[in-house]
């Protein structure tokens, strides 16, 4: 099948093509491979894919829906490919950054120096919801606040951008082994000459960071991974890592502390836990602390924690280091922090909580994306230029009222990427969500989660709206 | 392990073998649905609610007089049977509490079982009664039931015999040992209704347990109700006999050994023992079945209750040494 068809737009950055229309030189084997192939093939191709993850059950769930619905995470079987130079860029830009959050995190909740010397505005700290009183004067073990982080990343015509950090529970690294598991199944011949780096020793990966976050002293330490439970939208997630790293899958009920100490119900009686790998939010971790009308939690696991007892990751109070707001201020964490240069750059963003800025956005909302500060998941932002005027008009109440509760952004013509579409090839807006790991070393697979915005048009790549998955190909030099 | 994936893979271990159980009966009923006299096909659906312990949706099964009523009448029990969402003991209600089980435990069992669990609900998912009632039912239920039968062996062939196992194990012997009464229990009743006994639904129950043949040959081509009894319930070597199931019960808790609260896992698996011993040894060879099988439903009722006591919702009071 031939990209005769396929569109190409001079503002928008093609994954494939160069501007003249010529497959970018990482992508000639790929372009020539498809271009052998039938649109019958193509899509018998497309129905392996689907079908895998349909029959795995590889799923998510979406919340407002049905309670509990299993929905399979539409997945696109043309992989991205991207040459190991690029790569390379990417993965110092994502230790430089994981190195200065944690740095931040255990300095805005110890001495608060990056505020003092006026780097950060107090309020844009202090009116954050996502910062934890609680955590105040504590000092993680070994500076590891975030141990494990997904870094969205976009490219535009300017190269690549961190669009957010996602610091506390970031999901999806389960997609992007199935992708891989289900793509390098479907195009064999081309996976095996493309010398693809591969991503499945993930498992192994975080294994051995958790190990490292483990209380000193214990020889064998016990891993948990604490799911909120089934009907979470990434409980397939949860399983399959607790498979991949041999730990076993708690919910908060499972839990007991005791003196200080974590403790889960086994067949053969209660036995300690020392490292808790927990996907259940902050909010809901522990009812002591947190909301009181939790059941997903365990009373007293965050004293256990700030004991040294059990090990966390990701810790509570993460979520100030990824708020939107002090998301603009990364770039200048990086330079306080590490005297270093940001390898990766940040997207413009526009603090509506400033006046100037509101001004600004509320002037040129059509142009702009807005997001709540302490959203996720697509859920409640506005694209400004595929909003109707009357929802850009609401949304410009809300903004009125709450400024600083906002953030925009330009919207930003995300890179598109092939996909097969209805049997032809045709672009997509595409991201990239990498998984780094930080214990004692920083630690990532050469891949990521890329998502694609399957409605034509569309830049929201969300599976909960829509989104889907492609794999990603980090290529060998 | 975790109780509470013990738990859920004991749950799993426990529906599906009630789904299969519920295959091989509506497979027997549909099959005499061709060509057996209403009477009979009457009398099975009785039977069938009866052994488990529920009302048909249709009121009480009264003996109506018209074949196209009978029939009319087996078209809605079969589907509240086998497809009826809200029947907790539909066939689908059980399958899919079966797999939803295993949905959640999927890392404590095999790949493999996941897959073709997975596969089979994906494929039960979009079938209504109206698709196989008109066709074959009776091939529906044998592919079924032949499909239950390759979860076993697929988990039989890739799981590791670790606690997970045994407890899932647990699930299915002790659900086989209560249905297995139930069902007897129930056939004694129907006999005792209707003061004598049918060859044809003693025959109906031989071949339920695979045991036409073998009954045949060891006793002879005349179905008495009380051989056919005897082999069922006390045959060690008949698969699915009601002593082999408890025997399996007895011996699966005693390689999980002790429990936290290890009084009930004592007690448990004492009760396991006796009621295997019941059946083993005190079987009586004339009239009075009906009441040990009613002891035993007792037993293994309890059981149920000792195993989650000493193993799943134990009292947290011993905390081990740090």
């Amino acid at each position: 099948m031939n990209f005769d068809d396929y569109q190409l737009e001079a503002s928008v950055y093609d994954e494939m093509f160069d501007p003249a229309g010529a497959p970018r030189e990482h992508c000639r084997e790929l372009h020539e491979a498809l271009g052998q192939l039938s649109s019958e093939q193509l899509s018998s191709i497309q129905e392996r894919v689907t079908r895998s993850f349909s029959n795995e059950g590889i799923s998510f769930t979406v919340y407002g829906d049905e309670e509990g619905e299993e929905r399979i995470i539409p997945v696109d079987c043309l992989p991205r490919v991207l040459p190991g130079a690029e790569w390379r860029q990417l993965e110092k830009g994502l230790d430089q950054r994981i190195k200065a959050l944690n740095l931040f995190l255990e300095d805005v909740y110890g001495e608060a120096r990056i505020i003092d010397d006026g780097v950060i505005p107090v309020d844009v700290v202090r009116d954050c919801p996502q910062y934890r009183v609680e955590m105040r004067g504590f000092s993680a073990p070994q500076g590891v606040w975030v141990a494990i982080c997904g870094t969205d990343l976009v490219r535009t015509n300017d190269g690549f951008m961190v669009l957010e950090d996602n610091l506390r529970v970031p999901s999806g690294v389960s997609y992007m082994i199935a992708n891989r598991k289900a793509v390098k199944a479907s195009l064999r011949r081309l996976y095996r000459s493309s010398r693809v780096r591969d991503v499945e020793q993930y498992g192994r990966l975080l294994h051995e960071t958790l190990l490292e976050l483990a209380p000193g002293g214990r020889s064998e330490p016990c891993i948990a991974l604490l799911t909120p439970g089934v009907y979470n939208s990434a409980f397939y997630e949860h399983m399959f890592l607790a498979r991949e790293i041999g730990a076993e899958l708690v919910e908060g009920r499972d839990l007991l502390v005791n003196d200080g100490f974590v403790y889960m119900r086994t067949t053969t009686g209660l036995r300690r836990v020392d490292v808790i790998y927990r996907r259940v939010d902050d909010d809901f971790l522990d009812p002591l602390v947190f909301r009181p009308d939790s059941l997903l939690g365990t009373p007293g696991l965050l004293h256990a924690y700030k004991q040294g007892n059990v090990a966390l990751a990701n810790a509570p109070g993460t979520g100030v280091a990824d708020d939107k707001s002090v998301y603009a201020y990364v770039p200048d964490m990086i330079r306080y922090y590490l005297s270093e240069e940001p390898v990766l750059a940040n997207v413009e963003t526009y603090l509506c909580r400033r006046p100037e800025d509101l001004e600004y956005t509320l002037d040129n909302l059509e142009h702009l994306v807005v997001k709540r500060v302490g959203g996720s998941g697509g859920y409640g932002m506005l694209v400004g230029p595929h909003a109707t005027p009357q929802e850009r008009e609401d949304y410009a109440a809300e903004l009125r009222r709450n400024p600083a509760d906002f953030i925009s952004q330009p919207t930003l013509a995300l890179s598109r990427s092939p996909c097969l579409i209805d049997g032809a090839f045709e672009p997509r807006h595409v991201d990239l969500r990498p998984f780094v790991l930080r214990g004692r070393t920083t630690r990532m697979v050469p891949g990521a989660f890329c998502r694609v915005a399957m409605r034509r048009g569309s830049l929201v790549v969300n599976s909960s709206q829509g989104g889907g998955g492609k794999d990603l190909w980090v290529l060998e030099d | 392990m975790l109780s509470r994936s013990a738990q859920g893979l004991y749950w799993m271990g426990r529906y599906l073998e009630r789904s299969e159980f519920l295959c091989r009966l509506l497979l027997l009923q549909t099959e005499a649905l061709v060509d057996r006299p209403i009477r009979e096909i009457h009398s099975g659906w009785v039977r069938i609610y009866d052994s488990l312990h529920r009302d048909p949706p249709v009121g009480s099964l009264e003996l109506l007089g018209s074949d196209d009523f009978t029939l009319a009448d087996s078209y809605t029990l079969a589907d509240h049977l086998t497809f009826d969402r809200s029947n907790p003991d539909s066939i689908w209600s059980c399958f899919a509490m079966g797999r939803e089980n295993a949905r959640q435990m999927r890392h404590c069992i095999s790949t493999e079982l996941w897959a073709s669990l997975n596969l089979a609900y994906l494929r039960i998912q979009k079938l209504g009664m109206q698709d196989i009632w008109l066709t074959s039912p009776e091939g529906f239920y044998a592919d079924m039931a032949a499909e239950m039968n390759t979860f076993s062996g697929v988990a039989g062939a890739t799981m590791y015999r670790d606690e997970g196992w045994r407890f899932m194990q647990l699930g299915r012997f002790i659900e086989r040992s209560q249905m297995s009464i139930s069902l007897f229990l129930s056939q004694l009743s129907e006999d005792a209704r209707r003061g004598e006994s049918s060859e044809a639904d003693w025959t109906r129950l031989l071949r339920f347990y695979h045991a036409f043949e073998t009954y045949n040959r060891r006793y002879s081509i005349q179905v008495r109700p009380d051989q056919v009894l005897d082999l069922l319930a006390t045959d060690p070597l008949l698969p699915d006999s009601l002593c082999r199931s408890l025997d399996r019960t007895a011996a699966d808790l005693d390689s999980i050994g002790p429990a936290p609260d290890a009084k009930a896992s004592d007690a448990a698996r004492r009760l396991a023992g006796r009621t295997a011993a019941l059946i083993h040894y005190q079987w009586p060879d004339g009239e009075d079945r009906r009441e040990l099988l009613l002891q035993a439903q007792d037993h293994c009722r309890e059981l149920h209750h000792l195993l989650a006591a000493a193993y799943f919702d134990y009292a947290a009071e011993t905390f081990p040494g740090r």
